[in-house]
């Protein structure tokens, strides 16, 4: 069942992006409007009844950070708010798409956590490689100074906020949170032992909320039409809208804002309009790189992190990689082990040397069973004893790809 | 420091809250393997060796990056670690060159065997070093790096960047193939100062010292020697490695103060001159313009003839003695003693004439004290640092580490010197004042504090002679140096005086550090009184982490005053002039009250200046070379020259010792 509602891509080709007046016009900033008539813990209560899910890729109940971050060291003279765009996840561009169509939703998100966790600035890092969304956002900030609903004492209320973007520079690392914070410092990306979290302890070690592009989009809405409405969307434990990329050889490919828990088959077959001609639907890379392979057995599955995770899937990042009857699944099983290889910061002994291995191994011109099984215990060990979620990855392709397309690579 | 009891491995043991788990566990017995943690630096969890299970955290958490709290329950050692272990092990083996040439300490070599990894055929992984092209870069003149050796355990980074406060190594490239750098290419270029504390912490052979490699093997050091260095006031503490009686290698020793293990260029590298072969080994007496090899028997009765000689034509007050910064305590006393009792006059001096003499005077002046008040860890833990005339980085390293290690804890600098220092880079406030003109930018920030309110009057009413009368007296003088008359003499802008004043005054703790900029004026003393009288107004002194502090330059410049070397103390500061003092150091050293001079003797200019004109005819010299330290060379040299008599006593020959008649050779330190 479709539905029609749209959070994130509600404005999209209703208003003109570089402009305040267009966004103010469609209901731009009634939710933070709303936000400021509440106590910040009301706010973050909101959330809370809300069920929105972090929409990075680890769908962490986004709540639970920000009261963290709220109520962590009450010592501390600042409190930071960051929205990760550095959107690096291989098949993933979503947040590229939020923000070059509605930049200001982004702001919005970010003055209401702002407010809710009494921080006064915020930083955007944005991927270095994404022009028109840093132009479309450094314009979005300059016309909310203009506007006042940037600076000191917004609308009138106590609550100021400052905002600033920041590039990235080419390293997938700094998508992860605590690298992308060390980054932010200056310094070069390499992840940040845990604990402390961000919460506790994150730029320059003041409590930090480090949210996705997707999630704070979603925030002005919850706040505008209050939670009961955008938790009546999706599923138990998945409320709201997702934005889904589709990639591969279907018709449509592209963006698409679907609840959460549309079926995978309702998504490529009707929405993205089936495969196209000439190829055959064999399974799909979910989430990314760092993601999971299912075939046609997920596909009346609700795309949900709950219902996925039961079937030892991911949803992850949204990113539905389409593979077809002509794919060459260990080319790109090669591709994905590569990029794990190359964006490997070197910290840590396990990723640094297991990434290696792997990649080396997987270029084979003849994998042998002992040879896949060999990989896997790598990525196993890699898995539990590496320092980042990197390194903890490439055990998710790996162990998805052979239990449903072993005798591809064999 | 609370002391908590926790658990490992069914074991309690009673251990400091908030200490490092790794370490702790280690201290206890729990002998957990790990490469990148390094108790000096802070923890960095790259190697994943020290992984540990502790009760009530999920999966499995790296020890180095835990601090120890009450109750917690460890697994150190179980099969799922040990296996997890070696696996990483075996990891680290692939992407390291383990070729071993003995001139290192490899701390992966005893966990390889300790795994059971030492032979290949053990292996699990096959080793891919060999198919990265290595980074050797052997431009640093000290030591070479090897990246097939490098384990990328981040020490020598952290070493460079959080001991020594330097920050000039870091990675290149990404992943599998980074690499060290220091600066941004080769060593050689960068601003690497060679002070090796990356060569002591490396665990592999990747840093490695140059000098002497290719004769060290770190099994077959027949001598491990634990002595101070004799370069500068810091006085690190050094481990010395000696084969075949020659020095080949120097350590920090780590553990104790004032250097934990730290060291300059000079300290590690500068031991060559010991087995130089330009040492002097034999007496000399000069005969016919050219000097003679000679027995000791000859050379020192020869010597003693002379003075006598001298003594007993031209009385005792024609002879005079340099003695030596750079002696011990013990040698710098029976110097002096030599000279009281042999010699009969007091016309004993040395180097400090030329450097923190003046600060001593003052000091003693004022506090009847000549040492600095504080200890050389204070310099990180106090609040607020004053450094004023002295180019702290480059004379004291081992302090300056201090210094910047307090700067990374927040710690205010104020750095006031008519030229740069590299000092100005960490300091909050530079004051850059005209050549000279230091009194009256002292009293100009005097002015602010009395201005400003922050004077301290309960100290000054319970701690200065005289009190409030005291400090009217100074008020009077200091409330002419208004800002207008201060900016005009010392050309440094109001606005930041005034800061720099209220900066320190209202800091909880402040120190001062002094040196030469201070010190060698004409005006020297007064300098340094004017600095005292900054501290006794405000209160910072006489409290922990207050004071005021001359970094001294020669290793043991302190040491010799406070043994007596000194034309008007005696050992221990007391007055040569005092009666009751001659009666006691008579006593003590067992000879007639009457032999003893009672009045001060020269200085060392005054001396050149009496051996000029011929009042002084016989100069003994020990350590010491005034042809070039003294000013006015021209000057020197003809006073040597008008000399009847000069004994040179050193290890080397010297611009001065081409004067003597004769020449003792010395032994250096190490001997």
């Amino acid at each position: 069942m479709m539905s029609e509602i749209k959070i994130s891509l509600r404005r999209v080709g209703k208003i003109n992006p570089l402009s305040i007046d267009d966004f103010i016009k469609e209901k731009g900033f009634e939710g933070f409007k709303k936000a400021i008539t509440l106590a910040p813990d009301e706010v973050i209560n909101w959330l809370e009844k809300s069920g929105l899910r972090g929409r990075g890729g680890a769908g962490f109940p986004t709540f639970i950070k920000q009261r963290s971050t709220a109520t962590s060291c009450y010592t501390c003279e600042a409190r930071y708010v960051v929205c990760n765009a550095d959107e690096g996840e291989p098949g993933t561009f979503k947040d590229r798409f939020v923000m070059e169509n509605d930049p200001f939703s982004v702001i919005e998100g970010m003055l209401i956590a702002g407010y809710a966790i009494g921080a006064n600035y915020g930083f955007v890092y944005i991927r270095g490689e994404y022009y028109d969304s840093i132009n479309k956002i450094k314009n979005a900030i300059q016309q909310a100074y203009e506007k006042g609903y940037l600076g000191k004492n917004i609308l009138g209320s106590v609550f100021s906020f400052d905002m600033n973007v920041y590039l990235g520079a080419g390293s997938y690392l700094c998508g992860e949170e605590l690298t992308l914070i060390e980054s932010l410092e200056g310094k070069r990306g390499y992840p940040r032992i845990k604990p402390p979290f961000p919460a506790e302890k994150g730029l320059w070690n003041m409590p930090t909320l480090v949210n996705n592009v997707e999630t704070f989009s979603h925030i002005p809405f919850i706040l505008e039409n209050r939670y009961e409405n955008y938790a009546s969307i999706g599923t138990a434990e998945s409320k709201g809208t997702k934005l889904y990329c589709v990639s591969g050889h279907v018709k449509n490919p592209g963006v698409y804002e679907l609840p959460m828990g549309t079926k995978l088959r309702e998504l490529l077959f009707n929405v993205a309009g089936g495969m196209k001609e000439g190829f055959e639907f064999k399974g799909a890379l979910l989430g990314g790189a760092a993601g999971t392979f299912v075939d046609e057995s997920i596909l009346d599955v609700p795309m949900a992190y709950e219902n996925l995770k039961k079937q030892g899937a991911t949803l992850g990042s949204g990113a539905v990689i389409v593979v077809d009857n002509k794919t060459n699944l260990k080319s790109m099983m090669q591709s994905i082990l590569s990029f794990f290889k190359h964006e490997s910061c070197g910290k840590c002994v396990p990723c640094r040397i297991g990434t290696t291995l792997l990649n080396e191994r997987i270029q084979e011109t003849k994998l042998s069973e002992e040879d896949l099984n060999w990989m896997l215990q790598q990525a196993e060990y890699m898995a539990k004893y590496s320092l980042c979620p990197l390194g903890q990855s490439p055990i998710l392709p790996l162990k998805s790809v052979l239990t449903y397309f072993k005798k591809e690579l064999v | 420091m609370k002391k908590v009891k926790i658990t490992i491995d069914n074991k309690e043991i009673e251990a400091i809250e908030g200490a490092n788990l790794l370490h702790t566990s280690r201290l206890n017995g729990f002998d957990i393997p790990g490469l990148c943690f390094h108790h000096r630096l802070t923890p960095t969890g790259a190697c994943r060796l020290c992984v540990v299970k502790v009760e009530g955290m999920p999966g499995v958490v790296m020890s180095c990056t835990l601090t120890v709290k009450e109750g917690m329950k460890i697994t150190a050692f179980d099969e799922e670690l040990e296996t997890a272990r070696r696996h990483t092990l075996s990891y680290l083996l692939a992407e390291h060159n383990e070729e071993y040439d003995g001139t290192y300490y490899d701390e992966m070599m005893p966990l390889i065997e300790r795994y059971g990894l030492a032979s290949k055929g053990n292996r699990p992984i096959p080793a891919f070093w060999h198919n990265i092209p290595p980074v050797i870069d052997d431009t640093s003149p000290v030591l070479t790096y090897d990246s097939s050796k490098c384990i990328k355990c981040f020490r020598c980074i952290k070493a460079c960047e959080e001991i020594q406060g330097k920050g000039v190594l870091s990675f290149a490239e990404r992943g599998i193939t980074k690499y060290i750098v220091a600066g941004y290419g080769k060593w050689g270029d960068s601003e690497c100062d060679g002070c090796g504390e990356c060569i002591q912490l490396c665990p592999t052979g990747a840093i490695v010292e140059k000098p002497n490699r290719e004769r060290i093997q770190v099994q077959q050091i027949e001598k491990k020697v634990v002595t101070t260095c004799p370069y500068c006031g810091v006085g690190c503490q050094i481990e010395v490695w000696a084969k075949n009686n020659e020095i080949v290698r120097v350590n920090g020793l780590e553990g104790v103060l004032p250097n934990d293990g730290r060291l300059c260029v000079k300290g590690r590298f500068g031991y060559q001159y010991a087995n130089s072969k330009k040492r002097l080994t034999h007496p000399m007496i000069k005969r016919n313009g050219t000097f003679e090899k000679v027995s000791w028997d000859e050379a020192l009765d020869y010597v003693a003839l002379k003075f006598n000689e001298i003594k007993q034509k031209y009385g005792n007050k024609a002879l005079a003695g340099y003695s030596s910064a750079k002696c011990s305590n013990e040698e710098n006393y029976l110097f002096q003693k030599f000279f009281r009792i042999a010699f009969g006059n007091n016309n004993i001096d040395y180097c400090t004439r030329l450097c923190h003499a003046s600060t001593v005077t003052a000091m003693i002046k004022a506090f009847g004290d000549g040492a600095g008040s504080n200890s050389i860890e204070d310099f990180e833990t106090t609040d607020c640092l004053i450094v004023i005339g002295n180019n702290i980085i480059e004379t004291h390293p081992i302090t300056a580490t201090y210094v910047k290690r307090g700067k990374a804890r927040g710690q205010k600098i104020i750095v006031i010197d008519p030229k740069w220092t590299p000092l100005v880079k960490y300091a909050d406030i530079y004051l850059q004042p005209r050549l000279a003109t230091d009194v009256a930018l002292l009293n100009g920030m005097m002015y602010h504090v009395i201005q400003e309110g922050l004077v301290n009057e309960s100290f000054i009413k319970e701690r200065v002679d005289g009190g409030m009368d005291t400090f009217a007296q100074l008020k009077e003088v200091v409330m002419k140096y208004t800002p207008d008359v201060v900016e005009k003499i010392t050309g440094v802008k109001t606005d930041i005086v005034k800061e720099a004043a209220i900066m320190y005054a209202k800091a909880p703790t402040a120190m001062i550090a002094t040196g030469m900029g201070m010190s060698q004026q004409t005006v020297g003393t007064n300098n340094v009184f004017a600095l005292i009288d900054l501290c006794l107004i405000t209160g910072q002194i006489g409290r922990d982490r207050c004071g005021i502090n001359p970094p001294r330059g020669q290793n043991n410049v302190q040491g010799a005053t406070d043994v007596g070397a000194s034309p008007v103390f005696y050992p221990g500061y007391i007055q040569v002039v005092n009666e009751e003092n001659r009666r006691r150091i008579a006593q003590l050293w067992n000879v007639p009250f009457e032999q003893l001079e009672p009045n001060p003797g020269l200085t060392t200019l005054e001396i050149m200046d009496a051996a000029h004109d011929g009042r002084i005819k016989a100069l003994y010299i020990m350590g010491e070379n005034p042809v070039i330290t003294d000013p006015n060379q021209l000057h020197t040299i003809e006073a040597l020259q008008n000399l009847e008599f000069l004994v040179v006593q050193d290890i080397f020959e010297t611009e001065t010792s081409a004067y003597a008649d004769v020449i003792l050779p010395a032994a250096s330190l190490f001997e």
